[in-house]
This record gives C-alpha cells, structure tokens and sequence, in this order.
C-alpha cells in the first residue's frame, strides 16, 4: 500500500518533472526567438513612425538648428514660431472648417448610404443582382481620371463650384471618394450575420426598412467604425478633388492650403536663390523647410487625433467586419 | 396581414431590394455611367469653349493617335508609372504578408504595433507625402548617408550595387504604402481555424511546411483582394505623374478633348492589367472556393 503510494508519488513526479525540462528548453529556445521578434517588429515600427518623428523634430527646429550639421534629431531650442507662421500661412481655421465639413460630412452621409446599399446588396435576391455587384466593382476599378472632365463640366453647369456640394451630393448616393469599396465593405459585412434576427423582425410585423433600421443597423457598428475612419482620412488626405471644385482660397481646405503653403516657399526660396545667389539659397531653403513642417504637423494633427482615440477599435473592427472576404 | 399593390411574396421581396439598392443606381447613371459615355464623347471631339459653353467638333481618333504619336510626354510617364507599378506591388504584397504574420502571433503590444504599422496611412498619404519625399523624408537615412555605398563598394560591383541601393530607397515607401493591405491579411489569418495548424502539426509539418500548405493556401483570397488594391491605389495615388499630367492637359491648358481621351488610354491599360489578374487568380480562387 505504502509502497504503491510512493511509486504512484514518485511516477507523478518523474512526469511533472519531464513536463518542466520540456517546458523549459522551449521556454530558453523562445527567450531567443522572442529577442529577435521583438527587434525585427521595432526595427519595422521605426520605418512608419519615422515620418512623425521627422515631422515633429523639423517643425519644432529654429532655422540655426535645421542648418547646424550636429543636430539631427533633437533641436538646441525648442521654438514654436514656425508653427506660428505656418498657421498664418495656412489660413488655418478657416481651411480646419472646409477640412471638417468635406471630411465628416462626406464620412457620416457615406456610411448612412453604403450600409442601406450595402444591406439591399447582400440580404436581398432579385434579377440583375449580378450585374449591379459587378457595376459596383467596375465604379472601384475606373481611375477618377478617366471621368474627370464630364463631372467637371457637369459640377460646373450645376454651379456647384466653390461649394461643398460636389462631395456632398455622390456621398448621399454612395459614391464619392472611395464609395463603391465602402458598399463592398459593407456587402461583405451583412452577409456574414445570421439571417435568424432579421426572420424574427419580420414574422413580428417589421417592414423592410423598419427590419433594417432597428435590427440589421446597430450591428453594422464595426463596419460603420471602419468605413467612417477611412472616409474621413481619405477625404482629409484628399488633394485631387478639392483642387477641382474649390478654386477661391475661402473654400480651400487643410490639404489644399498645405499644398499652396509649400508652393509659395518654394517660389522664395527660388527668388532668394536668383537674387542672391546660390550660397544663400543653401542657408535659406532649410528655414522653410521647417515651417513646412510645422504646417504638415497642423495638417494631421486632427486626423492623427482621432486615430489615437479610434486605433485599438479600429484595428479589431476590421478583423470583425470580415473584409478580408472575397 | 396588410396586401399592399397585391405583389407576390417573391415580387415584394425584388422590390425591396431595388428599393435599397436604387439610391446607388441613380448615383451610378450621374457619377459613373453618363460621365463616362460623355467622356469617350469629348475624347472623339476638339472641344473648345466658346460663349454658349463647350463646342464640339468632331476629329475622330486623332486625340488618341496624337498622344501615341506627337506628345513626347505622355508615353514616358506611362512607361514609368507601369515598371514602378511591376516592381512595387508584389514587394508590397510580400512585405504586407510577412508583418501580418508577424503582427498575428501573440505578443505584447500587439494592438500597439497594429496601430504603428497603419500609422502611415494616416498621415503620409496625398499632400503630406509629397511634401515629405520633396525634403528626402521618404528616405531613410541609413541608405542614403551613412556611406553605405562606398562601404559596400568593396565587395559588390559598382554596376550591381547602384540599382540595388535605389530599390531599398523606394523600400520605405513600398513598406508605407502596405498598411490597408496588412489590415486585409491580418483579417485573412484570423479567419484560418487553429485546428488546421494542429492537424498540420501532427503530421510532422514544420512551421515552414505549414506556412505553404496551409496559411498560403487560405489566404489566397485576401492576396487577391491585396493585388487589386495595391494596383489600384498605385495608378491613383497622389504622387502618380500620369493623373498630374492629365490634370494639367485637361484643366490647364483648357484641352478637355486630349485630357479625356488620355484618361481612356490610361483606364484602358489598368483594365488590361486587373484582367491579367484576374486569369492568373481564376484557378487558385476557383481551387479555394471549392474547399469551402
């Protein structure tokens, strides 16, 4: 009996202790393989945050700093007066306001629109589906180039240049920057929740509409989180379309004012260099350069913002969506 | 029950999904379908802007000959835009999947360096890119200073060395640009059941093995979906000279007929290209659909 208890103790211990070598040869064998994990994902997280860390570190520099060949990273002094100009130049609140409207505008009549599209799309059956799934992928493919000059004319025969309304009218259609990919999005989306919720809508006395606003709607929350986000940065990040139908600088948004910004730098820096020659224009360029990116720090500073809050959601909603669906 | 306009069940549930779906279809004939037809139609005519607004006059083919034949520019830029298109996308594509892979294990901080690896997207794409590669920023300093060149000059030949330095310049902005589809394939391997590793694994298979036979295997959709994104973001992005050229033919020098019919060439050539896709996909996705 005793003897008995005592091999069975003894076996239990020979097993946890073969259980423990195992453990810990892998355990030694991953310290270093964790290692070199973690530095090739640091080594890879510097590449995308160095363009912030370079923005930053030039925006705070003083012109003596950005041409002292000893600084490279950190300035001597820390100055914001290049972000004092940089505003001035930028017109920022105004262009902050045309940036806001274009962008959250857009966003939030986008996602009203490609959910309700995106929803008729993937829980309905009805002749000639198959064809207007494949206008929707077609309208994603056609570069805004080709269809630049008629939508030109057309915005321009409607006299909607220098108001919002040529990004605000294809939003509510669901189209707009990026439109058709926001209704795939969604498409993907609806298709992968269980059709039970909806049947009991609908044996319980729920119209279409009614089915879709009360019980499909609250849980296209992810998708919505996704489509909204990247409405917003795209329509922030925006160059090509402001540049079309907002011609006056009133109507100018971040984007467009950065862009002009860096333009008229880039026209005295020329001039330094005619009038004064080459030498100066070496000690003059740099000085711009750092007010430049005082005004591209103010120009993502609000998206950067709003991703800082949104990144963790964000992440896992696109992981929730199922966009990665064929 | 109510019997509204006495439609069938099946006739009712056609109609509802018309009338969600109608709003894009209105969007399509205004936005997409009549710019489109208009746009072929300016590109076939001179079009010139008189009082009683734009006057067509009819010239045939003669937009598109001129711009194979007489605008010096044009081809170059095209050219251009397609090598750096072929050399990009598939770095793009590996590099996407490899950080997926990495960003997919568990480990510390992984919502952290999820966030970091997208960081991009925010912030360096359209107006600030630009700005940023006029500065060199788009560059990382350990391939252009630092020396490497000569230091390297030692062992590789000058002649080999040169294109290869030039290839892991533009690397930075092949790594920036990969962000969404990153997204996409961390999405793909979340969806790949454990079960399948662990099958995989007890027939023997190294991490290796499995990689090829099993996570490539299942996510041949999403690389299908990247391709197709990354090519359409690289003919449309903002730094692409091809849409600046056209721009400045259409709107600068007032030439709407030319700058449409250069816009028609240049779908043109992105549509041979996503349908060069398509038939290499077909088989794989074809194979991967049958798995279920």
């Amino acid at each position: 009996m005793t003897t008995l208890k005592i091999r069975q103790l003894s076996d239990i211990s020979v097993k946890t202790n073969a259980v423990w070598k195992h453990t810990a040869a892998k355990r030694g064998r991953s310290i270093v393989g964790m290692a070199f994990y973690y530095f090739v994902l640091l080594s890879l997280s510097f590449v995308f945050v160095y363009p912030l860390l370079y923005i930053i570190s030039k925006s705070l520099m003083r012109p003596e700093d950005v041409a002292d060949a000893t600084i490279r990273w950190i300035p001597k002094m820390f100055s914001l007066n290049n972000y004092k100009i940089a505003a001035e130049y930028l017109n920022y609140w105004p262009s902050f306001l045309n940036s806001i409207i274009i962008s959250f505008g857009s966003a939030i009549l986008q996602i009203i629109s490609c959910s309700l599209i995106g929803y008729g799309f993937a829980r309905y059956r009805f002749p000639g589906q198959a064809f207007w799934l494949a206008m929707v992928v077609f309208t994603f493919l056609v570069p805004p180039q080709t269809i630049v000059v008629p939508l030109f004319t057309f915005f321009l025969d409607l006299g909607w240049m220098n108001t919002h309304l040529p990004f605000i009218v294809p939003a509510i259609m669901g189209h707009g920057l990026k439109g058709a990919l926001f209704v795939l999005i969604f498409i993907q989306f609806y298709r992968q929740l269980p059709h039970v919720l909806e049947e009991a809508a609908r044996i319980d006395g729920a119209g279409a509409f009614r089915t879709y606003w009360r019980i499909m709607l609250p849980l296209a929350k992810p998708a919505m989180l996704v489509v909204f986000l990247f409405s917003v940065v795209w329509h922030w990040n925006d160059l090509f379309e402001p540049n079309l139908y907002l011609l006056v600088p009133e109507y100018f948004n971040l984007s467009q004012s950065m862009a002009f910004f860096n333009g008229i730098a880039d026209m005295s820096a020329q001039q330094a260099g005619a009038s004064t020659g080459a030498a100066s224009a070496i000690g003059q360029a740099p000085t711009l350069q750092n007010q430049i990116m005082a005004g591209v720090m103010l120009t993502i500073l609000p998206i950067l913002l709003l991703y800082l809050f949104t990144q963790r959601y964000f992440v896992e909603s696109v992981e929730r969506t199922g966009i990665a669906g064929e | 029950m109510k019997k509204k306009l006495g439609l069938s069940m099946r006739g009712r549930h056609i109609l509802e999904g018309y009338s969600f779906i109608s709003l894009w279809i209105a969007g399509f004939f205004l936005f997409m379908a009549v710019p489109l037809g208009r746009s072929f139609y300016f590109s076939i005519n001179n079009m010139e802007s008189s009082k009683n607004g734009l006057q067509a006059t009819y010239v045939g083919m003669l937009n598109y000959r001129s711009a194979f034949s007489t605008d010096i520019d044009f081809l170059p830029l095209l050219k251009s835009t397609m090598t750096t298109m072929l050399t990009q996308v598939p770095l793009i594509l590996i590099f996407a999947m490899f950080s997926a892979l990495l960003l997919n294990g568990k480990i510390k901080g992984r919502t952290i360096f999820r966030g970091i690896f997208f960081l991009p997207v925010i912030i360096a794409s359209g107006a600030v890119l630009k700005e940023l590669m006029q500065q060199g920023a788009a560059q990382l300093p350990i391939f252009t200073q630092d020396d490497l060149f000569n230091k390297l000059g030692g062992f590789i030949p000058e002649n080999i060395l040169e294109p290869l330095l030039k290839y892991a310049d533009s690397l930075t902005l092949v790594m920036w640009d990969s962000g969404v589809q990153i997204l996409i394939f961390i999405a793909g391997l979340q969806t790949i059941s454990p079960q399948l590793y662990e099958a995989a694994k007890m027939d023997g298979a190294t991490k290796w093995e499995s990689f090829w036979k099993v996570t490539f295997p299942m996510i041949i959709p999403m690389l299908f979906v990247n391709t197709l994104y990354s090519i359409v973001n690289m003919f449309t992005k903002a730094d692409n000279k091809v849409m600046d050229y056209i721009n400045q033919q259409a709107f600068q020098k007032n030439n709407y007929g030319y700058g449409a019919a250069l816009g028609w060439i240049y779908f043109v050539l992105i549509a041979i290209v996503l349908a060069i896709v398509f038939i290499i996909f077909r088989r794989s996705l074809a194979a991967s659909e049958g798995r279920g």
